[in-house]
């Protein structure tokens, strides 16, 4: 590849609602894009949603057609499975090696029909259900995975580790498993490139005052979501843990390990809301269920916002209470959670029993110190992308040539990633457009 | 796309059984045996998500094995999924107007979810009624347009400016319209800008200087947009005299016309005693670096989060706490006290600059909407009275200067925006983008996208964003050259027009005309403007106007089927 | 130090008014006039006479079950122990109990020129007069007439940690004219005497040429080394007895049960509480329980509240003992016989007397039985152990 090839192509790392945007943006503007995720699917995190605020439109149902248009797009080159592995160069003309990790799986053989994972007899914790459900060792990882073709988890599979099993060959009637497959290394020339790598969850077991993990009752949002998704381990039916009863009574605790010196000092901005929609999907699942809310500040502040939190009062009988749980304990007859805390308005202090609780959990930005370094960029003391001048170019990093958006840039919802998104493109689009008219590079 | 032969109607039918979101409320295998029998249809089956990959194969492969010269999918909502599946059927080689939607999630399986039975029933309706409008289906082809290599961008404020900038250096040429004598919107009034403390006229300045000397903008000042007719990649731009362009045609046009500051004249004593001020007034006063009192109480959601205005507008819990900030920090003795409903201070930077105003001792007082803080004083300020809801008790609190923090509200010129560019507004006059969560720089109306405070309160750092967003997507168009227009549009047969004129006047789009026809008055579309709203078609009373796609056979033929 | 500094200084100015600290809080449990976060309001809101004459500014346990969780990390204990000093300039000093005779007592001890007799129950101990090792005796002479109807022997303590560090082959140093540590004085707001305590102490630690102090009382070591060096120099390191045992387990000579005074020799069950000096204060949670586990035919049993969430035993200072008090300690009891355990063992004198206290002044009221044990775990440790002469 030649340097002026360089110039018309921008590298994308994540596949999330943030990555897919900046990739289409970017296509539609004649650039051709090399989007690169490191799990076997796009989607990210809001393909593990079940509905979006403040519209509670489903989620999937506003990703998938934006996940099919970046894998269809001619301009779109989807690197799944595969990680960066170095990057040398600078704006104009990046040197990226892209490590495309073996699946084990002919992906040009595969029809995605999901046989293997049916027969696959040995079954792990899956992450895209957040450990609530099973996956085979050969899998896909949700039924609108793009691309719709099978994985083979190395770590796990009794083949690879012991020679024994085979199971997904013999069924396989596209003939598409390959256990000869080698990681494939392969080399990009960029003009720029986006970072878009996500949110990450913050582990709260250390938090022990709120029983996660302790405490089968007490779960944290996401895994909520999980459970209330049609295409979840429960298939959409809100159970509890404990018994697989509809609860009736739910608790949610907000800024869990969020606005904490002990642990993330910062606000993860989208908690508020999700509490409010997930306290209304609870009540639609099963109407007469009552939800309470236990915040510090409601920050409903984007478009619609307010008027979501009403509805949620008047029409889902929400009730929210101002006050930060010190306790979370359980009564041994039951496994009902019982939530130790002031109602800070009134100044008495109460214990309130719930059938389930979803803790707020902290959200982080998806990516290691390590990572960075590869890049070449800095991130500030929480691990978020590093923005040199956030008035005069909040989109760059400290690498010229590096723009971030999303959660990994700073704490945000969909809209906002969403736009983030669209405006990292423009940003690479101007930069790698002012390089040609500085002349000679 | 090779020739089919499409009088013979060989017909598909793909059912999706959306996971759980229809298959659990209708009998979608029972649909497909169902369609299976009705005539012309060739092939039927049902997916588990036809949007997903394989669904989308599925339809494909449909299409080729059984040489498919129509194809319906009874699905969710046209809304979101329609293109997806005409690309399939474009991919396979089949016009992608050929293609029938039909929901049956939204408007059957979600709304009858207690009455599976009766569902099942209607759906069938619903795909028979399908299918005959699928039978008389047509190609359709659209036109492809070219675009002027410009844009527009309408408001000179930072959001405005960034825009413009963005779009000049990619290279195209850019009309920067603002209706003041200089550049810089809100900004020229603001002291400084959180959460780094900037002083506002350092960004602006230079900002500004940039746009006056960018070779490929040019600047419209003291200028405003008069009218906008056409289309995308063909606006006719006018604007008032007052610049020496008169008439300018663009491709795409960026509106960043900003939101203004409300003054809430009669609460609290503002505009009839003095040193009651907004936030704004206050930052005028600290850039000239006039006094502003040594006990200074501010009361947030002045005007906002309150029946007559229920949204919070942001961006004003940060301006109070700067200001509260950058008072105490160059006049430490002066207190300072921050009576709120709420601190929006989300993020990392925000909740870290909370904490740092809270380290030089500015209080925080929580009150409540029923309890609202009054002023104490006879038509002097004195005292602030207030009940702290926290601690249970009324206090009162002596003050020299109250500085009340009020919301952003629409400009007043978004009316006049609205109709002018024919995008809608929401109910609180702000501009509204076509979807909130995915769609948020764009209208409705293509071509035309939206940043910054215009469409709801932002802060320079997001504005920003959103401006290189809202140039991004404006770029598009302008880099491939050319659009297309979608091929539902209405047509006249012109031996049947008796040119009433009926239709001109009732298109909201200005997409048709009378024309002249050897002497005979007759009307034409303007297939590129025409949004195929069907209104033409409608009011026409020699029944000239057809609408493609949704002739007046279609529908009588569904409205036939609906009762066979 | 002024209110303003106060604030500064324990970061209070970072609440968040969340009121976590209040809903843990085993006082605001029991006791609606008292609330950790109305406190800090009153502070923040320049309330300071209303700070400073509340009583309940002295109900305070400083147990630190506030301060870990808080997401501010507003020091709230000792935002306590300094308005008490601004509020003891003013005369307040809360409730005492006891009739205010062990504060008599503490402030006797601060006169430079008293003389005591206090080392007359070393019978089996053996000490030295020089030393690199201390043992800090603290208030248990005085204790023990006051403690005696109640069953509690403070220096049975201290004789029993003395024969496990000769077991241990140390033979410590004690000072004849020890003065107590001031830890009381320091947190019911009495800076000026708690100073000249200190003083006193290190000036007499330093001419001792001691390199180590032991403690029993987590009290006093909590104040020797978080205290003192703020306003003295020390040039020793304080340690608490549990430390150094639990470094030096395989060398004591650890026995099965034998016969002690007022525990039967089948005891099998134990439960340990951890005193908030010792646990939240200086984070000392392990050592005591490896000591328990160590020794043979104990079985050690968690409350429900344990480690870092352990209830306070319910009185600090020996101030506003009241009835919620006793409801926090019959509350903590009452977990204790709720795991089986015979014994309630504790590394704190405080705790062992006021759980008996509780146990012995139940009056008329029914309620939970909440008689138990109750011994330090030295006590157990020194009746394991092979006693040798």
């Amino acid at each position: 590849m030649n340097k002026e090839d360089g110039r018309k192509s921008v590298l994308v790392i994540g596949g999330g609602i943030a990555g897919i945007q900046a990739s289409l943006d970017l296509a539609n503007m004649g650039f051709k894009v090399y989007l690169v995720e490191k799990s076997p699917s796009i989607g990210g995190r809001m393909a593990q949603l079940d509905k979006t605020f403040p519209t509670n439109d489903c989620a999937m149902c506003i990703l998938a057609p934006k996940m099919i248009e970046a894998n269809s797009h001619p301009n779109i080159e989807l690197l799944t499975y595969s990680e960066v592995e170095e990057i040398s160069g600078g704006i104009g003309k990046f040197r990226v090696r892209v490590k495309k990790k073996a699946s084990f799986v002919d992906r040009s053989k595969c029809t995605g029909c999901g046989l293997c994972q049916e027969k696959c007899p040995w079954k792990v914790d899956s992450e895209f259900e957040l450990g609530l459900g099973k996956r085979g060792v050969i899998y896909i990882p949700f039924a609108q995975a793009i691309p719709r073709v099978a994985t083979i988890d190395k770590e796990h599979c009794v083949y690879l580790l012991k020679g024994k099993c085979r199971a997904c060959e013999k069924v396989c009637s596209a003939k598409a498993i390959d256990f000869e497959q080698k990681d494939e290394h392969i080399e990009l020339r960029v003009g720029a490139i986006i970072v878009a790598s996500g949110l990450g969850l913050y582990d709260i077991t250390s938090l022990t005052e709120y029983g996660y993990r302790k405490i089968k009752n007490v779960i944290t949002a996401i895994e909520f979501e999980r459970l209330t998704a049609a295409s979840g381990p429960t298939m959409g039916e809100l159970r509890r843990p404990s018994d697989g009863r509809t609860p009736e009574n739910i608790a949610f605790v907000q800024c869990v390990g969020s606005r904490d010196f002990r642990n993330k000092a910062y606000c993860s901005s989208v908690c508020c809301m999700h509490a409010t929609k997930e306290a209304m999907l609870a009540f639609e699942h099963h109407p007469g269920t009552k939800s309470t809310i236990f915040y510090m500040d409601m920050r409903a502040v984007g478009k619609r916002f307010q008027e979501y939190v009403a509805r949620a009062k008047k029409e889902y009988d929400v009730t929210y209470v101002r006050g930060r749980p010190g306790r979370i304990e359980v009564d041994p007859e039951n496994d009902n959670p019982i939530i130790w805390y002031e109602e800070t308005i009134s100044g008495r202090v109460m214990s309130f029993e719930a059938e389930l609780v979803v803790l707020a959990q902290a959200m982080i930005p998806q990516i290691t110190k390590e990572f960075a370094d590869i890049l070449g960029i800095e991130l500030n003391e929480d691990g978020f992308v590093k923005v040199p001048d956030k008035l005069a170019q909040p989109l760059d990093t400290t690498k010229p040539g590096i723009f971030a958006c999303g959660y990994v840039h700073s704490p945000r919802d969909i809209p906002d990633s969403v736009t983030q998104a669209s405006g990292a493109a423009g940003r690479a689009a101007e930069e790698i457009a002012s390089l040609g008219s500085r002349g000679g590079e | 796309m090779e020739e089919k032969d499409l009088s013979n109607p060989r017909m598909g039918v793909f059912i999706c059984r959306c996971g759980i979101n229809i298959g659990a409320y209708v009998n979608v295998p029972d649909l497909v045996e169902y369609a299976k029998q009705l005539a012309n249809v060739v092939h039927a089956e049902h997916n588990l998500f036809t949007c997903s990959e394989e669904g989308i194969s599925a339809i494909k492969r449909g299409i080729k094995e059984h040489n498919l010269n129509r194809v319906l999918v009874a699905s969710c909502t046209p809304r979101t999924h329609e293109p997806l599946f005409r690309a399939a059927c474009e991919e396979a080689g089949l016009n992608k107007y050929l293609f029938e939607f039909v929901n049956i999630r939204d408007q059957c399986s979600w709304v009858h979810m207690h009455e599976p039975e009766k569902a099942t029933a209607k759906a069938k309706d619903l795909i028979r009624m399908g299918l005959a409008k699928a039978r008389l289906l047509q190609p359709l082809a659209e036109i492809e347009m070219k675009v002027a290599p410009a844009a527009l961008v309408i408001g000179g404020g930072v959001v405005g400016m960034e825009a413009a900038l963005n779009l000049a250096n990619q290279g195209f040429d850019v009309h920067l319209v603002e209706k003041e004598s200089e550049l810089g919107g809100l900004l020229r009034s603001i002291n400084k800008l959180f959460p780094a403390n900037k002083e506002a006229v350092k960004l602006f300045k230079p900002l500004g200087e940039e746009v006056m000397n960018h070779p490929k903008i040019k600047t419209h000042l003291s200028s405003e947009v008069k009218q906008v007719t056409g289309f995308i990649g063909n606006f006719n731009v006018t604007l008032d005299g007052k610049s020496e362009d008169n008439q300018v045609t663009v491709g795409t046009i960026v509106v960043a016309v900003g939101a203004e500051p409300l003054k809430p004249i009669g609460q609290y004593g503002y505009g009839k005693m003095a040193n009651v001020i907004t936030q704004l007034e206050l930052e005028e006063r600290m850039k000239k670096g006039e006094p502003v009192g040594q006990n200074l109480v501010m009361i947030n959601c002045v005007g906002a989060r309150v029946p007559e205005r229920t949204y919070c507008s942001r961006i004003c819990c940060m301006t109070a706490i700067k200001n509260a900030f950058l008072t105490k920090e160059s006049n430490p003795k002066a207190k300072v006290w921050i009576l709120h409903r709420d601190l929006m201070t989300y993020g990392v930077d925000f909740e870290d600059y909370y904490r740092k105003t809270m380290e030089l001792g500015v209080r925080f007082i929580r009150y409540s909407l029923e309890r609202p803080p009054e002023v104490v004083g006879e038509g002097k300020l004195e005292r602030i009275k207030v009940y702290h809801e926290l601690w249970r008790r009324e206090i009162e609190l002596p003050c020299d200067t109250l500085v009340l923090t009020t919301p952003l509200v629409p400009a007043e010129g978004n009316q006049n925006i609205s109709r002018m560019l024919k995008v809608s507004l929401d109910e609180f006059g702000f501009l509204l983008e076509a979807h909130l969560k995915l769609r948020p720089v764009e209208f409705a109306m293509d071509g035309i996208y939206i940043c910054g405070s215009a469409r709801w309160p932002t802060d320079v750092t997001e504005g920003i964003s959103q401006a290189y967003a809202a140039a991004s997507k404006a770029a598009g168009p302008l880099r491939m050259g050319f659009v297309k227009a979608e091929a539902i549009n209405a047509f006249v047969d012109e031996d049947e027009c008796s040119g009433c004129g009926i239709c001109e006047v009732l298109c909201s789009f200005q997409a048709i005309e009378l024309q002249d026809r050897d002497g005979k008055r007759v009307s034409h579309v303007n297939e590129a403007v025409c949004k195929g709203c069907g209104t033409c078609g409608a009011a026409c009373p020699s029944g000239a106007i057809s609408m493609h796609h949704f002739t007046d056979e279609q529908i009588l033929a569904q409205v036939q089927a609906l009762f066979s | 130090m002024n209110l303003e500094d106060i604030i500064k200084q324990t970061k209070t100015y970072y609440c968040l008014e969340c009121g976590k600290c209040t809903s843990i809080c085993p006082v605001s449990r029991h006791n609606s006039n008292f609330s950790p976060r109305l406190m800090l309001e009153r502070a923040l809101m320049d309330s300071e006479g209303e700070l400073v004459h509340d009583r309940e500014l002295f109900s305070c346990l400083t147990c630190y079950a506030c301060s870990d969780l808080c997401p501010s990390e507003v020091d709230y204990p000792v935002f306590t122990q300094k308005v008490r000093s601004l509020a003891s300039g003013q005369g307040e000093h809360g409730d005492c109990a006891h009739s205010g005779v062990l504060f008599s007592l503490m402030r006797l001890t601060a006169h430079s020129g008293i003389k005591q007799k206090r080392l007359d129950w070393l019978d089996g101990c053996r000490t030295t007069q020089r030393s690199e090792v201390l043992y800090f005796v603290g208030c248990a002479p005085y204790f023990e007439p006051v403690f005696e109807d109640i069953e509690v022997s403070p220096v049975n303590i201290a004789r029993n940690s003395i024969k496990i560090l000769n077991a241990l082959g140390i033979e410590p140093m004690l000072l004849p004219n020890e003065r107590c540590c001031g830890h009381d004085l320091l947190w019911t707001g009495d800076v000026e005497t708690f100073k000249k305590l200190a003083h006193i102490n290190a000036e007499m630690i330093k001419e001792s040429g001691a390199r180590k102090i032991v403690f029993s009382c987590p009290e006093g070591y909590r104040t020797f080394k978080i205290d003192y060096p703020q306003y003295v120099k020390l040039d020793c390191e304080p340690v608490h007895i549990t430390e150094l045992l639990a470094q030096n387990l395989s060398r004591l000579p650890l026995q099965p049960r034998v016969k002690q005074e007022g525990i039967s020799p089948e005891v099998r069950k134990v439960t340990y509480q951890d005193p908030c000096r010792l646990g939240r204060h200086l984070g000392i949670y392990e050592p005591p329980r490896e000591i328990i586990k160590a020794i043979p035919g104990i079985e050690l049993v968690e409350m429900e509240h344990s480690g870092g969430e352990s209830i306070c035993c319910g009185t600090s200072v020996w101030t506003n003992c009241s009835s919620y008090s006793k409801e926090i300690r019959i509350e903590r009891l009452s977990e204790a016989k709720a795991t089986g355990a015979e014994v309630l063992v504790t590394t704190c004198p405080k705790c062992q007397i006021h759980f008996k206290c509780a146990m012995v002044d139940k009056g008329a009221e029914k309620g939970p039985d909440i008689k138990m044990g109750v011994t330090d775990l030295v006590n157990l440790v020194a009746n394991a152990m092979e006693t040798r002469e």
